[in-house]
């Protein structure tokens, strides 16, 4: 992993850790799953390929300003997500049968962390699931659901933190 | 967009970007943002796991009044080892209800594990001076249960106004 090759990355105005970079790594790694699929084995070769370009450009300058690293890596990581795509067309374009299924199963870590969601959402109240479940699955409004469920805008807004609070807690009593 | 005054905004925009449903300028905007932010990212990262969760979740609890209904997501065999029975067993013996009542209609095919769990069940929510109570069962559960004597001890109802009623006889 590049990450743990490096020293701390030093620019103009500011340091990256090592530390830093792995959780720059995870930030990065599950924008290009939500872009490529989850599942796609090429995540982490685009993966690399940002850092390497990030660092090249930290080397050259080109980075002045630590306040906006989120948009000078996301706009990195966005043109090799649009090269990874331009040169997967042209494959397509030019093999006639379809694509090898090449799809990798998740990080184990990401399989514990599912299966222990899971269990915690069973210990969620009804009231709870229905609250979560309505405003995170089904799509429902702010309004539909506290006209359903019978509550203010004000309860609304306890009831959806306080559950999730409970279930980010019953989370980390879970790991 | 105000992802750090604003709590439930910044939670608006986590579902609508899990769901696809963000225009291309607030898209970059919010990934902009995240991918220096770690609390931010924390929060979406949750809401990923949690949405995901409530996606594949087998059983599904809803309120009736004072009765907790367990439904089964989707047609399901009640088999050892299943998920739906892994998480029947954890929608019962964790927790504390009193008033229980299973929708088995999605049921489809029962094992001697499965009706091992009913009654485990029952067991659990009648110590806790409670009762437990089965909805609607298939042909083939109905007829496990009155081979194994199972319904002379759980009441099945095959109406859900009928079965509510019953609860609010005790």
């Amino acid at each position: 992993m590049i990450t743990r090759q490096l020293e701390p990355i030093t620019f103009s105005g500011g340091q990256l850790t090592p530390a830093d970079l792995e959780q720059l790594r995870r930030r990065l790694l599950f924008k290009i799953r939500r872009h490529i699929g989850m599942f796609c084995p090429d995540a982490q070769d685009l993966l690399q390929e940002t850092l390497t370009r990030f660092i090249a450009a930290v080397k050259a300058g080109s980075f002045r300003n630590p306040e906006r690293i989120g948009a000078f890596i996301n706009g990195i990581c966005n043109n090799v997500i649009h090269e990874y795509r331009r040169n997967l067309w042209r494959q397509v374009d030019y093999e006639a049968t379809a694509p090898e299924d090449r799809a990798v199963a998740p990080d184990a870590e990401d399989a514990v962390m599912a299966s222990e969601v899971r269990a915690v959402l069973l210990r969620l109240s009804a009231r709870d699931a229905r609250l979560l479940g309505d405003f995170y699955l089904n799509g429902k409004s702010r309004d539909e659901i506290c006209r359903e469920m019978d509550v203010t805008n004000d309860q609304f807004r306890v009831m959806l933190f306080r559950a999730k609070a409970r279930f980010r807690k019953a989370l980390h009593q879970t790991s | 967009m105000d992802l750090h005054g604003e709590p439930l905004e910044r939670e608006r925009v986590i579902v609508e970007y899990l769901q696809n449903r963000l225009n291309k300028a607030a898209l970059e905007e919010f990934e902009d943002h995240y991918i220096g932010c770690q609390e931010c990212f924390e929060e979406l990262r949750l809401a990923a796991e949690l949405m995901k969760a409530l996606a594949e979740t087998a059983v599904q609890r809803r309120d009736v009044g004072e009765i907790t209904v367990l439904e089964f997501a989707a047609p399901t065999d009640l088999i050892a080892g299943s998920r739906p029975y892994d998480e029947l067993s954890r929608s019962v013996l964790e927790q504390k209800d009193t008033k229980v009542l299973i929708d088995m209609s999605k049921v489809s095919r029962i094992d001697s594990a499965g009706l091992g769990l009913l009654m485990s069940c029952y067991s659990h929510v009648v110590r806790n001076r409670g009762s437990l109570k089965l909805l609607n069962p298939s042909a083939n559960v109905e007829n496990l249960l009155a081979i194994t004597r199972i319904n002379s001890v759980l009441e099945t109802y095959s109406a859900l106004p009928e079965a509510v009623h019953s609860f609010q006889e005790q």
